[in-house]
């Protein structure tokens, strides 16, 4: 039984994917308690399978019988169950949130709102928990379709927007398939633990080189690494609230993933630090993200835009600890993967909320909403502590561990920029909240009478409450969380 | 020049691929972009399905005999298998996008990609 544990997880949320054309049709108000009841659920088994593992090791799923280097497996260790129960628990509080601005912006599309969410939430478990190279390809289609469909669905632009990113998403996932089959044609094999061992008996070819090449950079389209972001800023700014707020935290994330999985798991850390420079190329990248993204965000008026960039930043945090190649570092990237999602799922849900009660969408108009949305404001405040690395919010400890990886590998100029970014953050922040909260001058509308009708619905409430409230908790427990990751989501002697 | 020659599938590869990268970046029709993306799909189906090709090498359907088999006589089915997945990937893609060009139009009357953005 619990070797199916994998292919339970994704089972979930694709099933009901499925299934939901069917349930809008018998009634239109059981979609969202539906997906919400899914996710749910694969975050349950995804803990299940978290606890075995933790007790008795990786698990491994054939597809179909058929043993691994000729059959498709999935497998689940401590990396990827992590994920998956991030993927869910992400999933599941937005499809609470999403409820009232679906309701509102999207009234005769909601079952296929959720079938499009359910499907992107299965096309990213898949991804997570592929064993397999090309099945790692599939999914990431099925995820890409389902957020471009899902973009489309915005307002303004958001069709150009939408075209744009599938565009580059498809070049991406082009080139990344061309990759594994320059892989496949120097070494006859698609599974990953195969294609590991055959990497680490045989010097690289040219053909490997120039597959590896092929499969970063198409990754980096699809994590929308600087210079390669161009479709993220638009396709976040223009998506519907609910859409941005669902795919900011998850769908850059998980091509991130799948990178650290081929790059420390198939490549192996020798071979990244002795045979092949591409950890230094993606380590340049990353530093130029931080710094680029942080300075193109503070030029967006608009706040969805700003938060977009400041998307594209973390990003090249998160590539930076990765590039360093040392278990400090990379603990600190993954960790900041899970903060990172927190607190971009927070901010979009604030924008979402700031939207849908006061229509209020550029950043220095967030005064307006003093004293009318002070929980929104509180959540706010507390998420971009977290982006400014602040103690007790998680981000501090991530980018703390970034850092103090970067300085042991002796790297003290990605040290430096992350410190530079965040100091940069921090300064654009308190003039933010300087506006937001001190100024006195600002125009305000006339006090009103009960603040509670003027803070966003109920369901937003909840949904931001329980992101802001994860921000602390993660600062708060990053003790036991950390020894949790080092002791199961580091890949073998590194 | 003969080996030139051997490899000519994989310099039809690279130019379709080279091609449509080319047509997708010149044109400003979103139908001709479309166009140039599926010629970059398409070449790489081509990549794959000449890797799995041998010379002399028949189908790869395995009759049940006594005699060993010998793999070199059978074309490698593999890339083919992996290649009707792209093709149904492929195929979706251009559904999702040929629905946005189809919604793009209805608003904007136009697919010329300058004329969209001069209408915003």
């Amino acid at each position: 039984m619990h070797t199916a544990l994998p292919a339970l997880i994704f089972l979930f949320p694709f099933l009901s994917a499925i299934l939901m054309p069917i349930v809008g049709r018998v009634n239109r108000r059981l979609c969202q308690p539906v997906t919400v009841l899914a996710l749910g659920g694969m975050g349950m088994v995804s803990l299940l399978a978290l606890i075995h593992l933790l007790q008795r090791g990786p698990i491994r799923y054939p597809f179909g019988g058929w043993a691994p280097p000729l059959g498709i497996e999935w497998v689940l260790d401590g990396l990827s169950s992590i994920l998956t129960l991030l993927l869910s628990f992400i999933g599941m509080v937005v499809a609470v949130y999403a409820g009232p601005t679906v309701h509102k912006k999207l009234p005769t599309k909601v079952t296929p709102f959720y079938t499009l969410v359910l499907f992107l939430m299965s096309g990213l478990t898949g991804m997570v928990l592929a064993g397999d190279f090309f099945n790692l390809f599939v999914f990431l289609e099925v995820a890409s379709l389902s957020g471009y469909a899902l973009v489309a669905v915005g307002e303004d632009r958001a069709l150009l927007a939408a075209f744009r990113y599938l565009i580059l998403g498809t070049i991406g996932a082009s080139f990344y398939l061309l990759g594994v089959g320059y892989l496949y044609a120097a070494t006859g094999t698609l599974n990953m633990a195969d294609l590991s061992q055959y990497l680490s008996q045989v010097p690289y070819s040219k053909t490997v080189l120039l597959g590896l090449a092929f499969i970063a950079v198409g990754l980096s389209i699809k994590m929308a690494l600087f210079p390669l972001h161009g479709w993220l800023p638009d396709a976040y700014a223009y998506a519907p609230d609910a859409v941005s707020t669902l795919m900011a935290p998850l769908v850059t994330k998980v091509p991130l993933y799948a990178l650290i999985r081929i790059a420390f798991w198939v490549l192996g850390v020798e071979a990244l630090r002795d045979r092949f420079p591409l950890m230094v190329f993606l380590g340049w990248m990353g530093a130029s993200a931080t710094i680029a993204g942080t300075i193109l965000a503070f030029m967006q008026p608009d706040f969805k835009r700003m938060l977009a960039y400041f998307s594209v930043s973390e990003i090249g945090l998160i590539m930076v600890g990765i590039s360093v190649v040392n278990p400090t570092a990379l603990t600190g990237a993954i960790l900041h993967i899970i903060n990172h999602a927190f607190m971009m799922a927070c901010l979009f849900s604030v924008a979402g909320a700031a939207i849908h009660r006061h229509g209020i969408g550029k950043v220095f108009e967030l005064s307006q909403l003093r004293g009318k949305m002070p929980w929104t404001l509180t959540a706010f405040t507390i998420a971009f502590l977290s982006m400014i690395g602040i103690p007790p919010t998680g981000g501090f400890f991530s980018k703390w561990h970034i850092i103090l990886g970067a300085i042991e590998a002796r790297h003290y100029l990605f040290a430096s920029v992350i410190v530079g970014s965040s100091l940069l953050t921090a300064l654009y922040f308190f003039r933010v909240i300087q506006k937001t909260f001190f100024d006195g001058n600002a125009k305000l509308d006339p006090p009103p009478l009960s603040w509670w009708r003027m803070e966003a619905p109920p369901a937003m409430l909840f949904g931001m409450g329980i992101f802001a409230l994860g921000i602390l908790l993660l600062g708060i427990f990053n003790a036991p969380i950390i020894s949790i990751l080092m002791a199961v989501a580091l890949p073998r002697n590194l | 020049m003969s080996e030139w020659i051997g490899h000519a599938h994989f310099w039809t590869f690279i130019f379709l691929l080279l091609f449509g990268l080319y047509v997708m970046i010149t044109h400003k029709n979103l139908i001709k972009k479309l166009i140039g993306m599926y010629l970059v799909q398409t070449s790489i189906i081509l990549f794959f399905l000449s890797l799995g090709a041998k010379k002399g090498a028949t189908v790869p359907i395995l009759f049940l005999s006594e005699a060993p088999v010998r793999p070199d006589s059978y074309a490698n089915p593999l890339p083919h298998v992996l290649m009707l997945t792209a093709i149904v990937v492929g195929v979706s893609t251009l559904g999702v996008s040929l629905g946005l060009v189809i919604l793009i139009y209805r608003r904007y009357k136009t697919l010329e990609e300058d004329e969209i953005l001069r209408k915003e």
